[in-house]
């Protein structure tokens, strides 16, 4: 599984649909530290950082599962062995690519963008915030990719429409029911994140376990 | 290996593509896959291969290495052949060496360092061929492998395919053209209204009843009705036309084995 893992990433490196979420990435990061964080707000900037990302990790996603043509994730399912290794050789490539991202975006402040270097927990909390994003984002670029919705432009609704249902719901009472980017947003800014940590992690794992689970039963017969 | 009642969709209120299937595929065996276009020869051949799984039934024995090669290869892929078969040999745990060898077999060395991308359909046709055969397969899948191949490596085929059937592997052709009707031993398996009936006197046990008439299969069915009991099949009968094709004289045993193939029943007259 892992040679199919390597395979999928070298066919999405040299497809170069790396550029469009990498794009995404800078201009955020742009957008993010065009001013210079003040001293003791890092977590707050991560916390929007890793909320707002989850948009390109999906990109990405999408992007990566997107690259091999049809016929080949069925001759890449029988190398491998079955199709649930070629479905979890696509998730683990994607979570790979939004790994690295993530490590940029986690990494680009700290050299340019903070004021002050921020505290080890900061930088702890700051890093598992983004592993949460880019979970949700590995999970909803699954659920768009072209087997499951065929259509590039049902996609791309699914995929920014999903993503902006993600962030309005979880700003209302229902927000339980989904990942709870507003909450830790919100709790980062105004330093309460410890006290949700441990909820906003349990439900963030869950819905994207979730997510990737209804793909993988899609796949079944969508190979 | 074994399907026992395998019925399959790809959706859960879509047509069923195949119904209540079974069959046996022993070791060493070569089985041609004819039917119609859209009669679900694809879909059967991924359910062997184990690319999708059933919706109802099990398959049981599948061996650990498949071979498949998809009916049209995909050349929209960065890599160069050697590049992509080097892949395909990691992901199979096989030396990449395999595909120099099997590239040289099949006169394709040449084509080694040229990108996917700038292959002719017949040089793509091979390097599916190849990957499929770069570990011994125990199952080797072929959908429409004979499409666009040159001379020479459609000759090779029928050798290829006797060399992983002596060496007990099964292999699975679906081939509209019937290249395999001289094929010494090959089994032949119709597909039509969603059924599965092989048509050599081996016949699956269960699809068993329908395979008596199956020689001449009812056409004309929509795909998501399952085969239905005798009594049905009058009216289904009557729904049928006759077209009058004329031919050369010398062209109509291949038309005639081209009709058959694709499922439909033929009369000849002088």
């Amino acid at each position: 599984m892992i040679a199919l893992v390597r395979f999928k990433l070298a066919a999405y490196a040299r497809s170069h649909r790396l550029l469009q979420p990498a794009i995404g990435l800078f201009v955020m990061m742009v957008i993010f530290y065009s001013s210079t964080v003040p001293p003791g707000k890092e977590l707050a900037s991560y916390a929007d950082s890793a909320g707002l990302l989850i948009v390109v990790f999906a990109w990405a996603a999408r992007g990566l599962l997107d690259t091999e043509p049809p016929a080949q994730r069925l001759v890449s399912a029988t190398s491998a062995g079955g199709s649930r290794r070629e479905v979890g050789a696509g998730l683990l490539a994607a979570l790979a690519v939004n790994l690295g991202l993530a490590a940029v975006a986690v990494t680009l402040p700290l050299l340019q963008g903070f004021a002050a270097a921020p505290s080890a927990g900061d930088l702890a909390r700051g890093a598992g915030l983004h592993l949460l994003g880019l979970s949700a984002g590995t999970a909803l670029g699954a659920l768009t990719s072209r087997p499951i919705l065929p259509s590039p432009a049902a996609s791309m609704l699914a995929l920014f429409g999903g993503y902006l249902a993600l962030l309005l719901v979880s700003l209302t009472p229902a927000g339980g029911f989904t990942v709870p980017v507003m909450p830790w947003m919100r709790a980062a800014n105004a330093g309460t994140l410890d006290g949700i940590l441990l909820p906003i992690t349990a439900a963030t794992l869950f819905w994207s376990a979730a997510g990737a689970a209804v793909y993988v039963r899609l796949r079944r017969t969508r190979p | 290996m074994q399907l026992s009642g395998v019925s399959f969709r790809y959706s859960r209120r879509g047509p069923w593509v195949l119904r209540n299937v079974d069959l046996d595929l022993h070791a060493g065996s070569v089985v041609e896959v004819t039917g119609r276009n859209g009669a679900g020869k694809s879909t059967l051949l991924r359910l062997l291969a184990g690319i999708v799984r059933p919706s109802r039934g099990s398959v049981a024995g599948r061996p650990p290495v498949v071979g498949y090669a998809p009916e049209v290869f995909p050349v929209d892929q960065p890599f160069t052949v050697a590049a992509y078969l080097a892949h395909m040999a990691r992901a199979r745990r096989v030396s990449p060496a395999a595909g120099t060898a099997l590239a040289e077999r099949l006169g394709a060395a040449r084509l080694l360092g040229l990108p996917l991308g700038d292959l002719s359909k017949g040089s793509a046709q091979k390097v599916g061929l190849i990957q499929a055969l770069l570990a011994p397969p125990g199952l080797l899948i072929l959908d429409e492998p004979f499409a666009g191949l040159d001379e020479q490596t459609r000759a090779e085929l029928p050798e290829i395919i006797e060399e992983v059937a002596s060496g007990g592997g099964a292999v699975v052709v679906s081939d509209h053209q019937n290249q395999l009707r001289g094929f010494p031993g090959a089994r032949r398996w119709l597909v039509a209204d969603a059924a599965v009936a092989a048509l050599d006197g081996e016949r699956p046990p269960r699809a068993g009843a329908e395979a008596g008439r199956a020689a001449y299969p009812v056409i004309g069915r929509n795909g998501d009705r399952a085969p239905k009991p005798d009594a049905e099949d009058d009216g289904e009968r009557e729904r049928h036309a006759v077209i009058e094709v004329i031919v050369d004289a010398d062209e109509a045993d291949e038309v005639e084995q081209k009709l058959r193939a694709d499922g439909y029943l033929t009369r000849r007259t002088a």
